[in-house]
């Protein structure tokens, strides 16, 4: 079905990864505001924690280990919904206005109008869509309730070196292209809303190169689905030009006259 | 004499009844699943949510029941002779006017198949079910495989389904009787389905 997503007030965030210091601000900020519960974590040898986003956690900072020439680095990753412009989700799931695009032109969810399909969690090209206890979707919603009312997102709120930037798309990207940064989700999945400046290729960020909707999806959405409809008018199409045509096989009075005479 | 054969016995009738029953009920239930489109056949239900649950409990009736049914038949049903073969060739004399004759028992080449896609598909749709029912409990990649096979077989299922449906009643009259009173005409049998018909009457047409 057609989104539509107006790309010049459009907002979102830049990342800019290469100032990122790894203090998880932004997770603590999102957890404050959206009054999300602990999740119990352990200990793997990292300082990566939590390990994965969890229906409690919509973003988090990925801890990237790098050995160059011995010495080991970090590379730091703010994971979350990436507001995509052509958006899996909202593409597959079943209930209108359980997925759906805000004014800014975020991807923002209703739990009451989820009805648990988890469809999503198949169609998210960054597989971020989270179910919890509740059985209902839960992601970053990019603080839709904040935005709305024209404050800065809690996480880039918090975050005290300006990786996270929110604004207005458009003026985000013009900005970071002047300052020669190499951006990833300018044009992908038609706009990611959270582009990022990364420092490296993407497949070191364990992101793919060219984000897109999962083939599965695509090919039930727009090709079975069309094509079932087609198949389905078709059928009875053919069924009732075979009646006017060939004919149904009757049974000729001759074959019952036997059938019915025999001693 | 009767004029009259029994076709299909009560238990037979029962289960195949139980199977379109669930079918139906899938598909109602499922359509809203499988595109906004037909978000409307929800309200069936009372809500999508009403409407998986009822999806998934049908689902389980028509897997079992429709497994049944073709185990039950296995015999007849995967077995072709040559008599079969010729049905084959002429497309069972469903594509031209002239009255063709073939020496077909209980069940032709045609429902044979038929029977045979309804098993494999069947398993397929409910195999690929389970995957879906619990999508975080297995591999994305296995979830998503499986959201598009089920509903490419929901698409060819649906329209097995109307041809099942058109042959067996108007296409075919009289063939709808052995399904609803288990009977046929001795005249239907003889033509449809001879080799059968003179098995089971020991009679000569």
């Amino acid at each position: 079905m057609a989104d539509t997503i107006n790309q010049t007030t459009r907002k979102g965030f830049l990342v800019d990864t290469s100032r990122c210091i790894g203090c998880r601000s932004c997770q603590v900020a999102c957890k404050q505001w959206n009054k999300l519960e602990a999740d119990k974590t352990a200990n793997k040898g990292t300082f990566e924690n939590p390990r994965d986003l969890t229906p409690a956690l919509y973003n988090r900072i990925k801890f990237i280990e790098k050995e160059t020439s011995g010495e080991m680095s970090w590379l730091f990753f703010n994971e979350r919904c990436m507001h995509c412009g052509d958006a899996g989700c909202m593409k597959v799931c079943p209930s209108p206005g359980a997925l759906y695009r805000t004014k800014e032109g975020i991807v923002a969810y209703n739990k009451e109008k989820c009805i648990s399909c988890k469809y999503c969690v198949s169609a998210c090209p960054f597989n971020i869509p989270r179910y919890g206890a509740d059985d209902k979707v839960s992601k970053c919603h990019l603080c839709m309730d904040r935005i709305s009312g024209g404050m800065t997102p809690a996480c880039a709120k918090a975050c005290p070196t300006e990786t996270l930037k929110y604004g207005t798309r458009s003026e985000l990207i013009a900005k970071a292209k002047a300052a020669k940064k190499v951006l990833y989700g300018e044009d992908d999945l038609n706009g990611l809303g959270v582009v990022y400046a990364l420092e490296g290729p993407p497949e070191q960020y364990g992101l793919p190169a060219t984000p897109s909707i999962p083939l599965s999806i695509f090919l039930w959405k727009d090709v079975i689905k069309p094509l079932g409809i087609l198949g389905f008018w078709g059928s009875i199409g053919a069924m009732l030009l075979h009646y006017v045509t060939i004919g149904p096989k009757k049974i000729e009075e001759d074959d019952e006259g036997k059938g019915g005479s025999h001693e | 004499m009767s004029n009259y054969i029994e076709r299909f016995s009560t238990s037979e009738r029962v289960l195949h009844w139980i199977v379109t029953a669930s079918f139906f009920t899938l598909l109602l239930s499922g359509l809203g699943l499988y595109s906004r489109l037909f978000n409307g056949y929800f309200t069936f239900f009372g809500g999508g949510q009403n409407a998986i649950l009822i999806h998934k409990m049908c689902g389980v009736v028509f897997f079992f029941s429709s497994l049944y049914m073709y185990l039950n038949h296995k015999k007849d049903m995967s077995t072709f002779d040559t008599d079969d073969k010729e049905w084959v060739t002429k497309r069972g004399g469903y594509l031209s006017r002239d009255s063709a004759h073939f020496n077909i028992g209980k069940y032709n080449p045609g429902q044979k198949l038929f029977a045979i896609y309804v098993a494999a598909s069947t398993s397929v749709l409910g195999v690929t079910g389970v995957f879906i029912w619990m999508p975080t409990s297995f591999p994305r990649w296995l979830v998503q495989a499986s959201l598009l096979t089920h509903g490419l077989m929901f698409v060819a299922s649906i329209m097995f389904v109307i041809v099942h449906v058109y042959l067996a009643t108007i296409g075919n009259p009289g063939t709808l009787d052995s399904m609803l009173y288990g009977d046929v005409k001795r005249g239907w049998a003889k033509k449809h389905h001879p080799k059968w018909y003179k098995e089971t009457s020991g009679d000569n047409p």
